[in-house]
This record gives structure tokens, sequence and C-alpha cells, in this order.
């Protein structure tokens, strides 16, 4: 039986493509760090890292266009590093050639990930200088006209990531097109709206003039169209960006009566839309010419979900940071967990998408809007629907949704992670697609069976959301994406995943019924996730899930028996001479199997 | 059955407590020993049984329009929140369930009314499920250097102690008598755990008297002995579980704590656990969290903060940790002792040994620890757990804080432990409920006076013989984590909400899916597989010795010849059903040998199983093996058919 092994811990970025170990010349330390195809070493050089967790360690570091690595030289302490470098959100000189004390002269990197690093040079010779410009060059090459690792990587895996969402085909299980609902190619050239997919569900009764109009008023031209369509009762989620009502309180007839077909669309007494602020900020935005939708709409009711803005959701994560990394606050730690309200606004998030999913499930279709549509709408459609369709709980499913929710109708990305752009405090970075990560976590441990996926699945999609190395998700949009050649020049995330799909497979998976899974968005629930934000600090223990490890045990042991079991089966038979009469009511091994294997 | 006022209501609603507007209508029985509430749901035979010595108190509210509200709360954390329409109807029902929960003499609990289909034998014989001198043998007791020592025959040195002790080879009764003098009851430092891989003990005893100044020759004699029996060690540890503040304010009551320089070669440390008065504030508050009905993050957090719970769950595993160490690593024997020895010592004692021996991480050796640390040694369960009516201010959740340790330690350690987090919640209950025996009374001597022996029914054989219920199936006694220390980490965030206990009767508050429902399952199948595996096994061992006997050839299970893959043929027919086929045949170790006609045959065989396909699938050469085979066999084909169906029905 294996023992526990640290399967996905700290530098978890997967390498386990076979990769092309360079020709190193003196660095015998790196002389087995293992590049990727595409992958060049930039600059070595002999470093101390300032380890957080022991003291300094001396060793030699490596930086390629791909990633910083480090390893100890001292074989008692034995570190390594490998940090891809678009996890990096901050280079900084620290101290100066005067400063005075041990180590105080060197570099100081601040990650995306929830980590910072700090390494220690000679100050004699201005030792850092090369060093610190190609870091800085090299983790933001956007900013120094390079171009990110994904175009130059030359990875090729089996997986066709890029094949595994096609919208139309999305449509079609979901039972679309049908006498309510109808594609329309209107945004092809992505010229209704140049942050949507070119593809799009809309009600069958509104007409190309209709979406047009529409479009005027609602923000960025975010008009609301389906996402979801639940099979037998046909009520939809619709996804859209707010209208744009203004201080004067503006009307729009086109855009009343298109929420009104879909309401008619499958007989919803009353339409409910679902506004993922705060209603303050609903309130302040019509100052900004958005707002939210009024007693015009007749047939149709709002529920704001409380949900905060993109800076609230930034200053809470770096806040969790401050209490978690490099050390965990010790005195006053549920304080302290509350004081950063990252809990909380998990919490309302997913209870958000609970009052979504229970809405739709019960025959009422709803629309989901926050301003742009783009963020907290993301996070609800996609949880909801996760609730709602147990194929997006499926491993290719889960990457559907990403692609479809997330990807194709333009969550930024770009600017919510500042793929290799040197401007650290940028106000348009947050971490919304972490939390919702986060949800689904969540989720995965409220219903462990529920999920075709694991953890590691999940951190994996986290790790490579910042590593630049796959192309899915960069950019802002579909039309960026386009123009940039993403599909044809990088490689898919979800081609190395399900290159590898065992790695990513949950074994308590039963495959079930299409359930409505509602989480319980309670605070004796939710759980910080200390494989995700704390899994850089050492006392945590980085091993596979002993549950899951014992589960696959267990799994594999019963295999075994039941082969060993026909072995001696073949041998034993003739001595009994049931042979002619095989009796119904003896109980065999393998109905017990099947009968276990769907207890519940 | 005098206190009764009320013996049925009808028309009562008990409230759900997390969603108060969904309600059930129902009719509330007062019976001697429990309440019941029966629903009035037409086709549904709902029950909810609440036994009167769990309930801790019961509350009258206001009168509104809907009917007289009544709060019970229990010791297992259940609340029933119940409407009873007539106001005086409440009153009685509220005067007649304070007196039945709040018993005044022990003759009153419940144990001793309490009588299972069980006869007097088998009664008996539940009381000798347990021996913790077996215990003690276990450890490697007596030895050259400890003893059972007969001092506390009849309780004469310490009432509160049992009869039956280990103490240093060379501690002889004067000392013994003369240190219990110098110690608060008289309780003198006897052993708890012993090491037999590094002869490190833990022993435990109450504060010394020592006042200011005041010395006892005897009492540091005694500690000169424990020391010594441990011959590999220069010095022992004394740990004081107190906060240092309250040893020193006991001094000025002329007990206090052990001074070094009295005592030979001891390293005193202080280690602060609060005392019953702290933890029972800190649970009330903490479960004034748990009953919040939707909680805000900061109601929640900040209230299970401030409740300081967690903290002193901490403080006791880190005493606990310390003191096992102190053993494991250093090898060097320790003294642990609070105030009279019977609260924090018993918890820090006990979660030492479940660190440090994996045999009291099993469910028989958990049992064990209790009886040991706890109930022997006298921890006043009945004034603790108030039993009966008593001084509110003895009564503390000592032993819910010393289960819930070990749940957080199954929290790290998911492996490690054979029994489940619902073993330490049924145990938490019995503690409570005074169904059973065990936890009667305040000490060994009270249980003696009792009868409870005699009397009564023990938790302990209960509990084994339904173990299966109990069963962690993550267990592995073989995993690396389940071996030797355990190793907890203390960081704050591995401190986690006891949800399962203190949530417990909440519904919907609790996972929808349990992962152990799963793993329960796939062991259980595992098992049978097992079993049927071994019974196979032994079935052709008799085979090949019928064989040696009749001095013919016979194939056996390892010989993939095609007679042999004929004889599979045969029995695919017989136990093999359809749906098994592919395993059957990929896993099948003879198929690359087998004729390529029985190959293609046998799923059709396995597809339709009879006799016609049969008289197929045997041809010339499987024909003649049958006959080759069969014939050795014939004494014994009678009984085969019969158990080859034990083994499956079994299974």
């Amino acid at each position: 039986m294996a023992s526990p092994v640290s399967v996905y811990n700290s530098n978890a970025l997967d390498t386990h493509i076979p990769s092309i170990p360079r020709e190193s010349q003196k660095m015998e330390l790196l002389a087995n760090v293992s590049l990727l195809p595409g992958e060049d070493r930039i600059i070595d050089k002999d470093i101390i890292y300032i380890c957080p967790f022991n003291e300094a360690v001396k060793g030699k570091v490596l930086i390629t266009n791909y990633r910083l690595y480090f390893k100890s030289s001292d074989a008692d302490l034995a570190v390594t590093l490998d940090v891809p470098l678009g996890a990096i959100s901050r280079v900084e000189k620290m101290g100066g050639a005067s400063s005075r004390g041990e180590n105080s002269y060197g570099l100081d990197i601040t990650c995306k990930d929830m980590r910072n690093l700090r390494f220690a040079l000679k100050q004699e010779g201005h030792s850092r200088r090369d060093i610190f410009e190609l870091l800085f060059k090299h983790a933001f090459p956007l900013s120094h006209g390079l171009p990110l690792f994904a175009y130059v990587n030359q990875e090729k895996y089996s997986g066709k990531g890029w094949s595994i969402y096609n919208p139309v085909e999305e449509f079609r299980r979901q039972g679309l097109p049908n006498n309510k609902w109808r594609f329309t190619f209107i945004n092809e050239s992505y010229d209704l709206c140049d942050t949507y997919p070119t593809v799009l569900a809309v009600p069958f009764k509104s007409t190309e003039e209709d979406l047009r109009r529409v479009s005027a008023f609602r923000s960025r031209g975010r008009i609301p169209v389906l996402s979801w369509i639940h099979r037998e009762n046909q009520s939809v989620i619709v996804r859209c960006s707010q209208p744009l009502v203004g201080m004067s309180g503006k009307r729009n007839k086109d855009d009343e009566r298109y929420l009104d077909l879909i309401r008619e669309a499958n007989d919803t007494p009353k339409l409910t839309i679902y506004d993922a602020r705060p209603s303050v900020n609903a309130v302040a935005n019509k100052a900004t010419g958005g707002g939210y939708e009024g007693d015009e709409y007749s047939n149709a009711e709002l529920v704001f979900l409380d949900i905060q803005n993109i800076h609230v959701m930034r200053e809470s994560l770096k806040k969790l940071k401050d209490i978690v990394y490099p050390n965990v606050e010790e005195s006053h730690w549920l304080s302290s967990l509350e004081s950063t309200h990252w809990l909380e606004h998990v919490k309302l998030v997913l209870s958000g998408a609970i009052q979504v999913a229970d809405k739709v499930s019960n025959g009422n279709s709803v629309v989901v809007h926050c301003s742009d549509g783009w963020d907290r709408t993301a996070q609800l459609t996609s949880l909801a629907m996760l609730m709602l369709d147990c194929h997006y709980r499926t491993l290719r499913g889960f990457q559907v949704l990403i692609e479809k929710e997330w990807i194709s109708f333009g969550h930024k990305f770009s600017s919510r992670i500042g793929h290799g752009d040197k401007n650290h405090a940028d106000q348009d970075r947050s971490p919304i697609f972490v939390q919702f990560i986060d949800c689904v976590w969540q989720m995965t441990k409220q219903f462990p069976t529920a999920f075709e996926f694991n953890e590691t699945l999940l951190l994996t999609i986290l790790d490579h959301l910042y590593s630049c190395r796959f192309g899915t998700f960069l950019y802002n949009c579909e039309s960026a994406r386009e123009q940039h050649g993403v599909r044809s020049k990088t490689e898919s995330l979800w081609s190395m995943v399900n290159h590898k799909i065992e790695r990513y497979q949950n074994p308590f998976y039963t495959l079930d019924s299409g359930r409505v899974l509602y989480p319980v968005a309670s605070m004796r629930h939710l759980e910080l996730w200390v494989a995700y934000y704390i899994r850089w600090n050492p006392r945590v223990r980085q091993q596979q899930s002993p549950v899951e490890q014992r589960y696959k045990e267990l799994l594999a042991l019963r295999d075994e028996y039941l082969k060993k079991l026909e072995q001696l089966a073949l041998s034993d038979s003739t001595s009994s001479h049931l042979a002619n009469s095989p009796s119904p009511h003896t109980s065999s091994p393998s109905q017990q199997l099947t009968h276990l294997h769907t207890p519940f | 059955m005098e206190h009764i006022r009320l013996p049925k209501v009808e028309n009562v609603r008990l409230l759900d407590r997390v969603s108060p507007k969904r309600s059930r209508v129902g009719t509330l029985y007062l019976t001697a020993t429990h309440s019941i509430f029966v629903e009035n749901e037409a086709g549904v035979r709902n029950e909810t049984w609440v036994l009167h010595s769990l309930v801790s108190s019961v509350e009258k509210q206001v009168a509104t329009a809907s009917g007289c509200p009544l709060l019970i709360h229990c010791k297992n954390f259940q609340v029933l929140h119940l409407i009873i329409s007539r106001e005086q109807e409440c009153h009685d029902v509220h005067l007649s369930l304070q007196r039945l929960c709040q018993p005044e003499s022990f003759e009153e609990l419940y144990c001793f009314s309490y009588k299972p289909n069980v006869d007097e034998k088998e009664r008996r014989q539940e009381w000798d499920f347990l021996d913790l001198k077996a215990d003690y043998r276990r450890m490697g007791l007596p030895n050259s250097q400890w003893k059972l020592s007969p001092v506390n025959q009849h309780y004469k040195v310490s009432d509160t102690y049992p009869a039956e002790l280990f103490v240093p080879e060379s501690a002889t009764p004067p000392v013994i008598v003369g240190s219990s003098k110098f110690r608060s009851r008289g309780r003198f430092p006897a052993l708890s755990y012993y090491s037999k891989e590094n002869h490190a003990a833990i022993c435990r005893s109450s504060q010394p008297l020592s006042g200011f100044s005041a010395r006892c020759l005897e009492d540091e004699q005694m500690l000169e002995a424990i020391l010594r029996s441990n011959p590999r060690s220069d010095f022992m540890y004394v740990v004081d579980t107190r906060p240092k503040l309250n040893a020193i304010a006991n001094r000025a009551a002329g007990k206090g704590y052990e001074n070094e320089d009295n005592y030979s070669n001891i390293k005193f440390q202080f280690i602060g656990i609060e005392n019953i008065h702290v933890m029972r504030n800190s649970q009330q508050k903490m479960l004034e969290v748990s009953e919040l009905r939707s909680p805000s993050m900061s109601d929640f957090l900040e209230g299970l903060e401030s409740s300081g719970w967690l903290k002193h769950i901490k403080a006791v595993l880190d005493a606990g940790i310390f003191i096992a160490k102190a053993v494991a690593q250093e090898g060097v024997s320790v003294l642990v002792h609070c105030s009279d020895g019977w609260d924090r010592t018993s918890q820090v004692c006990s979660v030492a040994s479940v660190l440090l021996d994996p045999f009291y991480r099993t469910l028989k050796g958990f049992m064990v620890l209790i009886e040991k640390d706890w109930v022997s040694f006298g921890h006043k369960f009945s004034h603790r757990c108030n039993h009966l009516v008593g001084d509110p201010k003895e009564v503390s959740p000592i032993i819910d804080q010393f289960l819930e340790c070990v749940w957080q330690l199954m929290e790290q350690f998911p492996c490690a432990f054979e029994f489940s987090e619902r073993f330490l919640i049924t145990i938490h209950s019995h503690i409570y409920s005074c169904q059973y025996g065990n936890f009667i009374g305040n000490n060994q001597r009270e249980r003696i006076e009792l009868r409870v022996r005699e009397r009564t029914h023990s938790l302990w054989s209960y509990l084994w013989m339904n173990r299966a219920d109990y069963v962690n199936p993550l267990y592995r006694p073989d995993h690396s984590q389940t071996q030797g220390l355990l190793r907890p980490s203390t960081a704050p965030y591995c401190f986690k909400f006891w949800r399962g206990l203190y949530n417990r009767f909440d519904r919907g508050m609790h996972p929808r899916q349990c992962v152990e429902d799963y793993l329960r399952a796939i062991r259980e199948e595992t098992q049978q597989l097992e079993e049927q595996l071994a019974s196979h096994k032994e079935k052709i061992s008799q085979l090949e010795q019928d064989q040696v006997w009749s001095d013919t050839w016979i194939p056996t299970a390892s010989d993939n010849s095609p007679t042999v893959w004929a004889h599979g043929n045969d029995l695919g027919l017989v136990n093999t059903p359809q749906d098994y086929t592919g395993g059957f045949i990929t896993s099948s170790p003879c198929q690359p040998k087998a004729p390529d006609g029985a190959l293609i045959l046998v799923p059709q065989d396995l597809n339709q199983t009879t006799d016609s396909n049969f008289s197929n699938g045997s041809d010339q050469e499987s024909g003649i093996a049958d006959l080759s085979c069969r014939s050795p066999l014939s004494e014994d084909s009678a009984r085969d058919p019969d158990s080859d169906e034990a083994a499956y029905s079994a299974a």
C-alpha cells in the first residue's frame, strides 16, 4: 500500500510531461531541473532564500522565461522553489548597497498565489542588478514587449482542450434550440457586444432589431441571453449587465418587452431578476448611468443579493493573506479570520447561487446581473448551474462550465489577474475566479460523491490561472482571444488535464440522477480552504486525503479479491454439483457488488 | 410515577430549530422515564423520545396567541421547542418534567429501572468485559519496578481512589500513607500509564498540602521512588495543570504545589488549564453560539472565539502533548496533578495516553482508558454531569472536553482511530443518560455501595456488542500514522467546531453526503469477499488433501492448463451472474491457454444459464476433465453445494 506522499503539494504545477533537460554548464545544482519544451534559461546565480519558515537558505536560483527555480545547496535543508513567473505580481529591490545587517540586500517578490519570496545577495558589485532586471522583464513580459510564455511553450498533449467546449453542442445538450429559444449569430463579428461570445441563445420571439435596441440599454451591450435551461420545466437562467437607467430614471420599452418575452417563454408568472449587488451599490450606479430594473418592469421582481464588488473582494483576500502568510495568526485566529470577511463573502455568493438554483428548479425563470455582468454574475450563474445540472459536475462538464460562463462570456481574466503586466496596484485586479473555485470546493466538501473531479483539479486550475503556461485564461474576452490567435498558438489547460485525467478523478464519485444540490451556506459549514490558502506553510500536512486514499485502496482490494475469487472458482467448480441447478436464491458476490455500488 | 401530573397532552406542536416555520403537530406523553412526542401526521409514525435524565433544563416561556412555549434543553444538546395550546397543561408538564429530570436520590436513576432483555448471567458477564488489571498486564505490570499495592483496600487511605493501585516497588505502606496525608483528599501519587519501551511512567495525584512552607518527608520519598523506578532517567517532571495564579492562591488555603528545592531532581512545570467554573461558562457561551439560528459570520466566529472553548480544548491537548513527549521522546516520568486530581488530571493523563499508545485508539482500548483514568480514579461523574439534583457549581463539562480532544485528534489523524465520531457521541450521551451503571456516583466506593455491578447494566459490553456501528472505516492499524506517538498540530485552524456533537440534533445542518458511509459499504464488501476467499481457500486445501489421499492427479488453482479452463466453464454456469461477465473473462488466468471453442462459449454460457448450453459447453475435453475431477471428490460432493451456498449467503 502506498504511504501518504505529497501528491499535490506546494509546487504542484504539473510538469508530468517528459520535458527536455537542458545542457547545464557548471551549475550542477540546477542540472536536473526539467524544463518545458520552449522554456529557456535566462540566468542563474548564487543566492540566499530567506525562508520565512526556517532560516536563510543558501542555494542557487535559475530564472527561465517560464519560472523561477531555487534549490538549496545545503543537503540538510532541502528547499526547492518552483514558481511560474506568471504567479509574480511584484518584484522589488530590498535594501541598498549600504544597508546593514545580514541578508538585508536583495529582492522582495510578491506573488499572486498567497506567498511572498525574499532573496538576499552579496552586497558588493551591484550583484542583483542583472537578476533584478531580467526577472522584472520576464515576469512582466507584456510590459516589455515580450510574448506570454503560452506563446513560446511547445508542449503538446493529446487532450484536445480547445475542442472541449462548443457552444452550439452545449446548447444542443440542453435541448436548444426549441420553439421558445433560438440561436442568434448577430454577434458574429462582435459588433453587438465586443465582450460576448458569437453564438447566443435568445427568446424565439425576439427579432435581431430587438436585440440591437436592448443592447443600447444594457451596460457594454451585454444583453440578457440564455445561460441554461431546465429540461423539464423549461425555466431558464438568463445573464446580462445592468440596465442604463441613470439618474433620470430612463426607460426602455424594448428592454421591458424583451424581459417579458423571457418570462413568457415558460409562462413564469413573475420573472425574478437577481441583482448581485448590495442595493446601495445599485443605487449608486445610477450616478454613472447604470442602475437597476424598476417598477416599470411589470411581471418582474427584483432581488438584491448583497455581494460586494471586486475591490472589497481584493482587500478581503489581502487581509486573509496577512493572517496566514508567512505565519498563521495564533492568538485570535477566529476573530482574525472573521475580520477578513472572506468566508462571509463566500457565504453570500453561495447563498445567492442557491436562491437562483432554487427558483429555477421550481419552474421560475430568472435573470442575473450585477454591474457589467462579468464578475458576480459569472459566479452566480455558474454556481447555480453546478447545483442544477449534474453534467457540470463531471470532469469534462466542469471544463465546459468554466469555458462557457467564465471564458466565453468575458470574465476579464487578463484584467483581474494581470497576466504579464507589471502594474501590481491595478485596481482592476481581483480574485473573483478564486472565490468561485473556493465556492466549488465548499460544495465538494458537502457533497463528496457528487463531483467527478477532486481537489487536485481545483488546485491545478488555480495554479494555471496565474502561470501563463496555457492559453485558457488569457485575455478578457473571446474577441481578444481570437485576435491574438490563442487557440492556434497556445495549448489549452484542458489538454493537459485530460491527458492524465485519472489524476483529477474523485474516487467517491457516483453517477447519480440529476438531483439538485443545495449546499448549506451556513457559517457552521463553511471552512477556510486550508489546503489552498495556507498551502505554503510547512505545518499544513500535505498529503493525499487519507479518506480518498483509503477508498481507492479498498476499491483496489475489492477488485483483487474478486479476481482471486474467480480464479478459485475456476478450479473449485467441479467439486460442486451445482452446475445443473443454479439456485436463484444464491446471493453471489457480484450481485452484492451491484447492490453496494449504489447504496445511497 | 407520582411526579407526573399529566401523562398525555394532545395538540402539541414541536418546532424545528433550524427553520421554526416548520413544525410538527402531535401528542406528548410523559412516562416514568421518557417524554415521548408522537407525530399525528397520517401515515407516519414519527416518535421523538427524550429520556428524563438527559434533560438539563425546562423553561416555560410567556404564552402567545398560538400557545404556551416550553423549551427543553438536554445534556446531549438536543433542544425541544414545544408549543402547548393550553397554559395549564404547559404548566403541569413543566412542573412534572422539572421534577422528573432532577432525581433526588440515586435510586431514582434510570439505570436501576432499565431492564433490557438480558438474563442475569449475561448481565453479570457484561461487567467482566473490561478488566483493568489486564490493561496493567498489557503495560507489563507488575514488574520489578512497579507493584500492585493493597494499601487502599476498603478505601481507607483515599476514599475517592480505586482499591487497587500501582505504586513504585520501593514505596512502602508508611511512605504511601504519609504521602497521602500530605495530598488533598489523600490522593497520593499513583501510576496511570507505564511505557514498556522506556520505563517512563505517568503518575497522578492531587496537589500537595504545602501551603507556604510545609514539607512532608514521605511525600518527597514517594516522588523519589517514582523517579528511581525509571532507572534510565535522572530527573522527573512534575506538571501542575493549573494556571500558576490559581496554584499560588491555593497556597493560602494550605495547599499549593511542589517546591523544586524540597524534592530531589524534579522539574516543575505549570501548564495552565482553567478550572471547572471557567469551563462551564465557556461551554455555555459556546452552546449559545451553536444554537444561533442563522448566525452571521461575525456572530459565529467571534462568538466562538469569545467563548474561549477551542482555546481550552487546545490547552488540554497542549498539556497532553507535553506529557506524551516527555514519556515517549525523553523517556522521563511525569507526575501530573491539578487541585484534587480528578478533573484536569484525568483529562491530561488520558489525552497523553491516547497520544502515546495505539491501544487506546482502538475501540476496546478507549473504553479501558475511560474506565481507568476517569471512572476508577474518581472523576466525579454524578456531580459533574448533574445526575442528581445538586450544587450547580459542581457541574462542568470536563469529560466533554476530553471526548472533544479525541475528536479533534481524529480530524487530524483520520486513520489512527479504530472508532468513529459516533462512538464518542454515544459514550457522551450515556455518560449523561444514567441508563448504564458505569458512570453513576462519583467514585468506586460509591458505586460499590450502590451495588452498581449487581443491579445495573454496563455500557461497555453494549458498545462492544454493537461495535460494527462504531468502527471507523478509515482505520488502518498498519499505517505509519497509526503507529506510536501521535504528533498533532496545534495551529489554530486545526481546532474545529464539533458540529456533530453540539448540533447533533439539528437536522438540515449536516452534510448531505457522508464519505464514511461509502467507505463503510466498500469495506464491508471487501470483508465479505475476503471471507469468501478464505472459505474457498479452505475448500481448496481440503481438495488437495483429498487428492493426496486418493493419490490421483487433479488440477489446482494455479494450474492453468486447458483442463482447468473447462472446469471454469462449469463454474461460470454456476456462480457467475451475467453482469459479471466482463470481469470474469478478462481476469481469467486461463484465458491465454483456453481452447478457442471454450473461449467463445463462455460469454454465452454466462448469459444463458440453461442446461442445453451447458451440454454445448462441455466438449469432449472438458467432459473428460469433469470425470477425472469429480471422481475423487465423490465423498465430498454431497456436502459441497450447501457449503458453497452458505459462503455466499453469509457474505
